[in-house]
């Protein structure tokens, strides 16, 4: 079969079986790959009111039609299930090499359902295939977990997926780890694994991955590569990576500093792209990816590869922590024991704000570093009484000291490092993004009159459907200016079929719509496509945008207007007509 | 040789293009554990250490064929006549460096610099392969890296500690 493996790995813990089904060809043409067609085998493996830490639930690992190929930057693939953290249906891509290397063994993706007796971990060596025993390896961070994992298995060469002790300890916003600094991180995955006694995956293929006509396709990939990935548009994530973000963010006035109050951090220069490039010690890439964004660094004594801005600004500005060596290890410490820096950071600040307010006092302090390191292990650990209060998050832990005023958080998941009372656009996705307030639905951050309500809403369904085939080909967000005619035409070669830019848009679309059923089958409403308090009433301080709000009146214009772009009612229901015009009238009655 | 391939594993990102343009052009599929050329990755502590084929002046596996099947050409490049291979494996055993190995029929197969236009270098874009005239820089790194001999069966073994001791000295 060219661009896919053609197989679906089964994986039952409670019934310790492994079989393999075809993959569902019918599905391939609506869904694609990764992000879509997991979802659409998630939501035909489980009802939408599945407990997500119960054994009825599944998880589906998925990688795209590119991944093991040289489209560039398509290494990525992603989980999709239900979010133990939001309640809602929820995927998390990764990069690296794990993708690539489970195709070549001969999978598209995995299905896991169950719960294992006790500590498993699943080892894939092409079409040999086992649960293998993994309680030796239990309470151990995940650099650990994969060397472990690479010895018990006698498999070298082989990719993994784990979980630290955040995972076991089921904590919301643990993550899954690969190739050390990689994470599958928002939404929980790590705490689904750990409900499920997996504590990692490995793989190891040796096969190979057939396109139509490899000329045509290497020809093109590499055109690609050279005139449309390493040009001016994109060229930011090599000479810099991410960390260029927090002096252009804060230019722009939307850095979130001192849990979401300010929006400029004076004291940058410490965590700041050229403090980053100081600490650098060469350039890291996910498999197939020309671009190379991430940065490894040493600074005195703390190697990893990041931080990565959205670190960088909510453990670092959004705390007002200015340390770089600080900032890096934290990120060490959540990327070891399995956490998601961006929901941990928002934690972290919550609690620094209570003190502040004097509503309790957890020790940490707002641009203090005493505990702040120690606070990752206590949370992944549950170790004290304050590391099992902030493992809650900020929904929960704010819940417990009435400061609803304070929380950072849509459908229960913390808002990334975007400040939406300076871009509107970024308050309108964060608040209708299918997983919480995340910031890979659409990303408004560089577009022109973001406070033109009507505009914003359209970039934001706009986004929203490209980004939905952009991640279900597996590629990556910084590919910036990649098109549907793009993938169209790689597609076509690829597949020796015609694609169609116009069939993709329509399938983006389609994903967005059938994650919206899934959340409404779920129990979610209009109400849950909401913004924080904070963000409604209380105004912006410093920089640009000092003194704005996003008001509750405009944000639910802006709402109405994306519902109606969507062909959704005025409750945030897509109609029968819409649903039709998906192929997705099948799946949902009212 | 008028020009050769040298890996400098402090500017490789890991990104595998040049395994994935290899085994394309050589096997017609995206096939790394194909490919002539290897990437060991040390995600852990940010390297990734290139593995090629030397093209030895005294090559161990040219040595150890016993079908002789294998000879080096004028121009240095140390080529495979699958012809004459009869599968058994002792270049493999042989190559200190894991950088022969066969194929499901037992063939060997290694890199034969595509020509004098290796497409792993084409692909390179941070520049850890290089395809040049000889320099003293690179000569000396590439005489550190093949101080780093092993014995064992399997190339990928060998790939993979040679990776390690090669990231160890430019660590040191």
């Amino acid at each position: 079969m060219n661009l896919y493996a053609g197989k679906i790995l089964i994986i039952d813990l409670s019934k310790k079986s492994v079989s393999i089904q075809p993959l569902r060809k019918e599905w391939l043409k609506k869904y694609w790959g990764s992000w879509g067609l997991a979802l659409r085998y998630y939501y035909d493996s489980v009802t939408a009111d599945v407990d997500p830490l119960s054994q009825e639930n599944t998880m589906v690992i998925m990688t795209g039609p590119f991944c093991g190929t040289l489209v560039p930057t398509s290494s990525r693939f992603c989980l999709v299930s239900k979010s133990p953290y939001t309640g809602t249906v929820f995927e998390t891509n990764t990069g690296g090499s794990f993708g690539p290397e489970l195709k070549f063994a001969g999978y598209d993706g995995i299905i896991i359902k169950g719960r294992a007796e006790s500590l498993q971990y699943l080892r894939i060596a092409d079409d040999t295939v086992s649960l293998e025993d993994a309680q030796d390896f239990a309470g151990k961070g995940i650099f650990e977990t994969e060397s472990l994992l690479r010895e018990a298995a006698g498999l070298p060469e082989g990719k993994t997926l784990s979980i630290g002790p955040a995972g076991e300890n089921l904590i919301g916003y643990a993550c899954v780890g690969t190739e050390s600094y990689r994470q599958m991180g928002r939404g929980g995955a790590g705490a689904i694994f750990g409900s499920k006694n997996l504590k990692g995956i490995i793989c190891r293929g040796t096969g190979s991955i057939q396109v139509a006509d490899m000329e045509g396709f290497r020809e093109k990939a590499f055109q690609y590569k050279n005139d449309n990935v390493l040009t001016d548009a994109n060229l930011w994530a090599s000479t810099d990576g991410t960390p260029v973000l927090v002096d252009v963010i804060n230019e722009m006035g939307i850095l979130p500093t001192r849990n979401f109050t300010y929006g400029t951090f004076d004291d940058r220069a410490g965590i700041n792209t050229t403090a980053v490039k100081a600490a650098k010690k060469g350039d890291r890439a996910c498999v197939s990816c020309p671009l190379a964004c991430g940065k490894f660094t040493h600074i005195n004594g703390i190697e990893m590869e990041g931080p990565e801005y959205e670190t960088l600004c909510l453990a670092g500005s959004n705390c007002e922590v200015n340390e770089l060596e600080k900032v890096s290890h934290f990120n060490r410490l959540c990327d070891d024991l399995g956490l998601d820096t961006m929901s941990c950071g928002n934690t972290v600040a919550l609690a620094m704000d209570l003190a502040e307010k004097g509503r309790h006092d957890f020790g940490l302090r707002f641009g203090k570093t005493k505990d702040y390191l120690e606070i990752v292990t206590e949370i992944a650990t549950l170790s004290t009484t304050r590391g099992k209060e902030l493992a809650m998050g900020v929904k929960r832990l704010a819940e417990k000291y009435k400061s609803h005023d304070l929380t950072t958080q849509i459908k229960g998941l913390e808002m990334a490092a975007y400040e939406p009372r300076g871009n509107y656009g970024m308050g309108l996705s964060y608040a209708t993004s299918e997983r919480g307030a995340c910031h890979m639905r659409a990303f408004t951050g560089f577009s022109e009159d973001v406070f033109n309500l009507e505009k914003q809403a359209r970039e934001v369904v706009k986004s929203q459907n490209f980004n939905c085939i952009k991640w279900s080909t597996g590629l990556c967000d910084f590919w910036g200016s990649v098109t549907h005619e793009i993938l169209a035409d790689l597609l076509s070669c690829g597949l020796d079929e015609t694609v169609t830019p116009s069939e993709l848009a329509l399938a983006g679309e389609r994903i967005w719509n059938l994650s919206r059923i899934f959340n409404l089958q779920a129990g979610f409403t209009i109400d849950d496509d909401s913004l924080p308090e904070k963000i409604m009433n209380q105004p912006l301080e410093k920089g640009p945008h000092a003194g704005n709000v996003f008001k509750e009146e405009d944000f639910k214009t802006a709402l109405k207007l994306f519902y109606q772009l969507r062909g959704w009612d005025e409750k945030g229901v897509p109609s029968q007509e819409k649903l039709a015009q998906l192929g997705l009238d099948d799946l949902y009655h009212f | 040789m008028e020009k050769i391939l040298y890996a400098i594993p402090d500017l490789c990102t890991g990104c595998n293009r040049c395994v994935y343009a290899c085994s394309a052009i050589k096997e017609g599929k995206f096939y790394p554990s194909r490919s002539r050329i290897h990437i060991s990755n040390f995600s852990l502590n940010g390297y990734s250490v290139p593995n090629i084929c030397f093209q030895c002046p005294k090559p161990d596996c040219l040595t150890a064929c016993p079908c002789k099947a294998i000879s080096q050409q004028e121009n240095g490049i140390v080529q495979v006549d699958t012809e004459k291979c009869d599968g058994c494996g002792e270049c493999v055993a042989a190559c200190p460096y894991g950088a022969i190995d066969q194929d499901d029929k037992g063939l060997a197969y290694k890199c034969d610099y595509c020509g004098g236009d290796p497409n792993c270098v084409t692909e390179c874009t941070p520049g850890a392969i290089v395809y040049q005239a000889e320099d003293k820089e690179l000569r000396r790194l590439r005489g550190l890296q093949m101080k780093q001999r092993l014995t064992s069966k399997k190339a990928e073994d060998k790939r993979i500690q040679v990776g390690r001791q090669i990231m160890r000295l430019a660590r040191d």
